[in-house]
């Protein structure tokens, strides 16, 4: 190798270097914590204002309609009211975000005095319980936690007779004095609600409507119809009212991704294989804008919880502050070794020198490098942004959301790919209408990254178009077949026109062109591959492994691997494998594993005694002294398959289980 | 108030009801004793309740109106007995205050009687109501033959029960009830009820200044006049077929008469055009969306055929997408509901070839032969249209990796999904069992229908029904 000079220093060898480093013994991962988590939570709290603001955002529109409905509907207290005004509130499967939705809710509402209150399924199994929440919650009583108590009145006999505590009498002892413009009463959960009950709550609510102005507020996660054909036809003409749909949460999900990951503002950013795996989680299994933010969390977190040179992300980070093993790290960094390796093919020998020996000289090259690295990422996510809005201005199908171009944009996909060139083709073609809005809408992305000459397009367009009423093409949309065709009746006009036309329409080419070219170079300088910048590892996370393990982890997966093959768990030489056959049984497996591999290879049915012995053949030693000690592993082994919910008692037959759980399942 | 003046006041409140007042007013007014138990029953809306209480209050006789829906339980309707006839005593003796405290606790019956006794001892008469008697929630027929003997115990008790059709005597335990019924109100009836209160039809008149002479009694007139021939015409040709109650008839009326005037406050005809009217608006009456009850009155004043026909397809827009795996574990649970379990190796085997497992059209021929085997008279019915039947959750998850191309990764997503589809409703757990919702031999079955499964199949291109056993047709 030519640069063989570097092996002096002892460069390691092998691809797995994290653990040799863990090996060295003076290493300590805690170093620097405080500061870190310091670090960590400037970082996230400008995150977490955004994604608040973000979904205050997005479904402020939806709420403000909400907030108008109930006002309107105790706009007119006096007015006898036949049924209960309702809202149904297509909140959409994400279950978990619901919750936050109508807090949200409630803060607008009850700034409009009405008194508003939330119950959800779980709290209410039946209609009493229902109601002693509900009224706990409007009078905000305190209630005495005595269980005796709870259903007789208060017992002081000196007053009297009392109200239960589930009469809505309170209720209206409670509007008297506070006269509350309205009693909005959301249901969060609807759908969970035993449905019988929500005809009695119903019913009671509707008798209770002459003195009580109550509003109700279903939540939904699946449809209007759906829910409406749950009630009984007589519940419905008790209600009347609207649906209200709420924003769906892919959409929330682009937002916040544009806001947080995307956002050109952010000091670690996050890795295109993480940001991916999120996404995909989303569309696949689970709609929660709530899990999306706390995967995004947990990735800040991880971030500078467990990588001590993440130090260097300090704002104004000084000499003194950094210590020896941070250098040490930063020099085992993999895009140190490249970025080495780049110096000495430049025959920087001198620079690399120093870069190894000299802390203080490779701190002022990795200062440089973090500004520099901020910088390209950050452009980088910027073009992203404006090529997505690139192809959302001239209308470009398929629509193809930031989210897809960013992750490509973040693998380093992007650069030179179809998406870019097909993206480019059209604005060659361009007419002058299209390039106007086009213009208009890159005028809002303009700034730090995207800093090229939009305003002189715009002048010399502007003048150019204000001699014609007619759209200009360019010269590679005048030969588009399609766009002739529509005027072929008027051909002969057309002819006459265009050599008047010509000259504006290259005037116009040479605009479009000079635009195309800008943006081409725009792009190919900052459509770069983030992996391949030094320091990467520090300005980027996007480590799969503890995500995975924490968000998506299998637990029955390892279950059945612990008890197929123990072995791959324990790790010892006993377990191994019978005469280098790994799947063997062997004796010195956990009792329970014999047991559930043989469990595997039976039917539905399995016969406890066969089972028995074909475990005392393995486990036993054949000696009739040992039996009883191989039968009471052989019902230990069993009553855990069981407690496990692997098998359960068969009345089909006598001396059978069956089988209730499959293997890969 | 003298009996005559309550009936004449009765009477102008609420028509055709006159027999009926006046049956109430030879029973209940304050000298000659009262019937010990009355049932007044009748179908809804026929005035019960409002006449009740509007007689009552002009007759001055003490009572107690308790609306039993708002009970909750047995013990709360005792309570408020005793509650509301404490307030109704006091009020009778002109807010003389009455000593509570003996009256603190009804927990059952004969504290009931024993409380009722004590503050009725020395009365005059006292009518306690109980509205709605059958909507008790709880304590069912004999708490109702108890209370019914109420007015046996004590003498100045007159007690009246209403309900919706009349109480068999198995349930009354005595024969001392008398009986009032009001019948259902005929066509005529219901047209004079409601056409004494007409709409508007200019939500705000026409202002003085352009029609000096369109005056508001002019124009009470016309609404009079327009109304009355409206509800003739709701009423025949909607009302009589589905909602003839006061109360559907009314809602339904109120529903469309916003539309139907429209063209009248656009100025596009008359106020006395009526027939013209109607033509215009035919439309309003041919379509059953105003009867039905719906929570969205989707029908809004500006609406015509053919926004109306807009609609039909319009509702699903807004369909939030479940994730992919959601979709196809809520596909797999249709598929283990309706499929019997014995023809999964049929359909779900592992082939190379997935086209295999798919079902052939049925064909004429499969039928016939169905047909003469179990008879022709033995008519199959489509298994959809059966109840769901419960299915273990590994069978579940057996067929909804089977309906996967590729495999999938055994993650816990899939059982908190799972979780949640159980509380959307839309898999339900069979049976009770243990609140763990995903313990192993827990059955479920599917909570939604043919045509949402479809759906759900055609938004990841799967069609479900070539995987149902016996096919939909
Ligand atoms: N004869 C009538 N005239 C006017 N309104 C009536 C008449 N009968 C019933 N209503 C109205 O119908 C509605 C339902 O009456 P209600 O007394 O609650 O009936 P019920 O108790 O029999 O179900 C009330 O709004 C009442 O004012
Ligand atoms: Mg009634």
């Amino acid at each position: 190798m030519e640069h063989q000079r570097c092996y002096i220093y002892q460069p390691p060898e092998t691809e797995e270097r994290a653990n040799k480093r863990q090996r060295t013994s003076k290493f300590d991962p805690q170093s620097r914590l405080p500061e870190r988590l310091q670090i960590y939570r400037s970082v996230w709290a400008q995150q977490e204002e955004r994604i608040q603001n973000t979904l205050e955002g997005a479904d402020s529109a939806t709420q403000e309609n909400i907030v108008n409905f109930i006002s309107a509907a105790s706009s007119s207290p006096d007015e006898q009211k036949f049924a209960i005004p309702t809202a149904l509130i297509v909140a959409g499967p994400s279950i978990a975000s619901h919750g936050h939705f109508f807090e949200r809710l409630g803060r607008r509402v009850r700034d409009a005095n009405s008194a508003y209150i939330v119950l959800t399924s779980g709290e209410c199994p039946n209609l009493k319980t229902l109601l002693k929440n509900l009224i706990k919650k409007v009078t905000s009583r305190v209630e005495d936690d005595d269980e005796d108590e709870i259903d007789r009145p208060s017992t002081s006999s000196r007053h009297g007779p009392k109200l239960l505590n589930y009469d809505l009498g309170h209720v209206e002892e409670w509007q008297k004095k506070h006269r509350a413009a309205s009693i909005v009463v959301a249901l969060q959960d609807s759908e969970a609600f035993d449905a019988g009950l929500l005809v009695d709550t119903i019913d009671l609510f509707h008798s209770w409507l002459d003195r009580l102005p109550f509003v109700l507020l279903f939540g939904l996660a699946t449809s209007a119809e759906n829910f409406e054909e749950r009630l009984a036809g007589n519940s419905l003409r008790f209600l009347e009212g609207q649906k209200f749909d709420v924003i769906q949460s892919d959409e929330i999900i682009e937002k916040l991704l544009h806001a947080t990951v995307a956002s050109t503002d952010v000091r670690l950013h996050i890795g295109s294989n993480l940001c991916r795996r999120m996404l995909d989680r989303q569309k696949d299994h689970v709609q929660s804008t709530q899990d999306f933010c706390d995967g995004l969390k947990y990735a800040y977190m991880s971030h500078f919880y467990a990588s001590v040179p993440s130090l260097l992300l300090k704002e104004g980070i000084t000499f003194s502050d950094v210590t020896a093993d941070i250098f040490e790290a930063v020099r085992n960094l993999p895009s140190f070794r490249r970025w080495v390796e780049d110096t000495l093919d430049d025959g920087r020998a001198q620079d690399v020198r120093n870069l190894l020996e000299d802390n203080e000289y490779l701190f002022d090259q990795v200062s440089q490098h973090i500004q520099s690295g901020q910088q390209a990422l950050l452009s980088l996510s910027h073009a992203a942004s404006v090529l997505a809005s690139i192809r959302q201005a001239i209308q470009m199908s398929p629509t193809v959301r930031l989210s897809s171009i960013w992750i490509r944009a973040a693998s380093g996909e992007l650069s030179g790919s179809p998406l870019i060139r097909e993206t480019m083709l059209s604005i060659k073609k361009i007419p002058s209408d299209k390039l106007v809005h086009l213009l208009a809408s890159l005028r809002e992305l303009e700034g730090n990254y995207f800093s090229i000459d939009l305003a002189s397009s715009q002048q010399r367009l502007d003048s150019l178009l204000k001699n014609t009423d007619t759209p200009l093409r360019t010269q590679h949309d005048v030969r588009n077949d399609s766009l002739r065709t529509t005027v072929v009746a008027q051909k002969v006009l057309l002819s006459k026109h265009k050599a008047a036309l010509s000259e504006q329409d290259r005037a116009y080419s040479d605009i479009v062109t000079e635009f195309h070219d800008r943006l081409e170079t725009y792009f190919a300088s900052s459509l770069v591959d983030p992996r391949t910048l030094f320091l990467s590892e520090i300005l980027m996370y996007d480590l799969k492994s503890p995500h995975t393990e924490v968000f998506q982890p299998k637990p029955r997966f390892a279950i059945e691997r612990a008890l197929a093959s123990p072995h791959d768990y324990l790790g010892c030489d006993c377990c191994s494998g019978v005469d280098g056959n790994p799947a063997a049984l062997s004796a010195t497996q956990p009792a329970t594993a014999i047991v559930y591999q043989m469990y595997l290879e039976s039917g539905t049915l399995i016969n406890v005694s066969d089972l028995w012995s074909a475990f005392n053949a393995i486990a036993g030693d054949g000696s009739d002294e040992n039996e009883p000690k191989t039968m009471a592993l052989f019902q230990r082994a069993l009553a855990e398959l069981k407690y496990l919910g692997l098998v359960k008692p068969s009345r089909k037959k006598t001396d059978h289980i069956s089988k209730t759980m499959w293997k890969g399942l | 108030m003298l009996p005559e003046e309550i009936i004449t006041q009765l009477n102008a409140e609420f028509q055709c009801r006159d027999q009926q007042i006046r049956h109430l007013t030879a029973l209940y007014s304050a000298h000659p004793p009262s019937p010990p138990s009355l049932n007044l029953y009748g179908l809804t809306a026929t005035g019960k309740s409002s006449i009740l209480r509007s007689y009552f209050h002009l007759a001055r006789i003490p009572h107690a109106v308790i609306n039993v829906r708002e009970c909750i339980t047995a013990r709360h309707l005792l309570e408020r007995i005793v509650a509301a006839s404490l307030d109704a005593v006091e009020e009778a003796d002109d807010g003389g205050k009455i000593d509570r405290r003996p009256y603190a606790r009804t927990e059952n019956l004969s504290a009931l009687c024993v409380n009722m006794a004590k503050l009725l001892e020395g009365r005059e008469k006292f009518v306690l109501v109980l509205d709605a008697v059958d909507k008790l929630r709880e304590g069912g027929g004999t708490l109702i033959a108890a209370l019914g003997r109420l007015g046996e115990t004590i003498p100045s008790l007159a007690l009246i029960l209403t309900t919706t059709l009349p109480l068999a005597p198995s349930v009354l335990h005595s024969s001392s009830t008398a009986f009032l019924h009001f019948p259902p109100y005929t066509r005529s009836e219901l047209l004079t009820i409601l056409g004494a209160q007409p709409l508007k039809i200019f939500s705000t008149p026409p202002s003085l200044d352009q029609f000096p002479d369109y005056t508001p009694d002019l124009a009470a007139e016309d609404d009079a006049w327009l109304w009355s021939r409206f509800l003739q015409a709701v009423y025949d040709s909607l009302s009589k077929h589905t909602g003839r109650d006061l109360i559907s008839f009314r809602t339904c009326a109120t529903r469309l008469w916003r539309p139907f005037v429209e063209p009248v406050v656009a100025g596009q005809f008359g106020t006395r055009d009526f027939s013209r009217l109607m033509v215009n608006r035919r439309h309003l009456f041919q379509v059953e969306d105003w009867v039905l009850h719906r929570i969205i009155n989707t029908a809004g004043p500006d609406d015509d055929m053919t926004t109306a026909a807009a609609k039909k397809k319009a509702p699903n827009v807004h369909v939030h997408a479940l994730p992919y795996y959601t979709t196809h574990i809520l596909i797999a649970a249709y598929l283990a509901s309706y499929n019997p379990s014995r023809t999964d190796v049929t359909y779900f085997m592992k082939h190379t070839d997935k086209r295999k497992n798919k079902r052939r059209a049925p064909s004429a021929a499969s039928f016939s032969v169905t047909g003469k085997r179990t008879g022709a008279k033995h008519r199959k019915i489509s298994r959809h249209l059966l109840t769901p039947s419960p299915f273990t959750l590994d069978r579940l998850l057996a067929i909804f990796r089977a309906l996967l191309e590729g495999t999938v990764p055994q993650v816990a997503d899939l059982y908190t999904q799972i979780a949640t589809l159980s509380s959307m409703r839309l898999l339900v757990r069979a049976g009770i069992g243990s609140n763990d919702v995903l313990e192993a031999g827990t059955r479920w079955r599917v909570g939604f229908g043919w045509e949402f499964a479809r759906a759900l199949g055609r938004s990841v291109n799967l069609e479900v029904g070539e995987y149902l056993v016996g096919g939909v047709d």
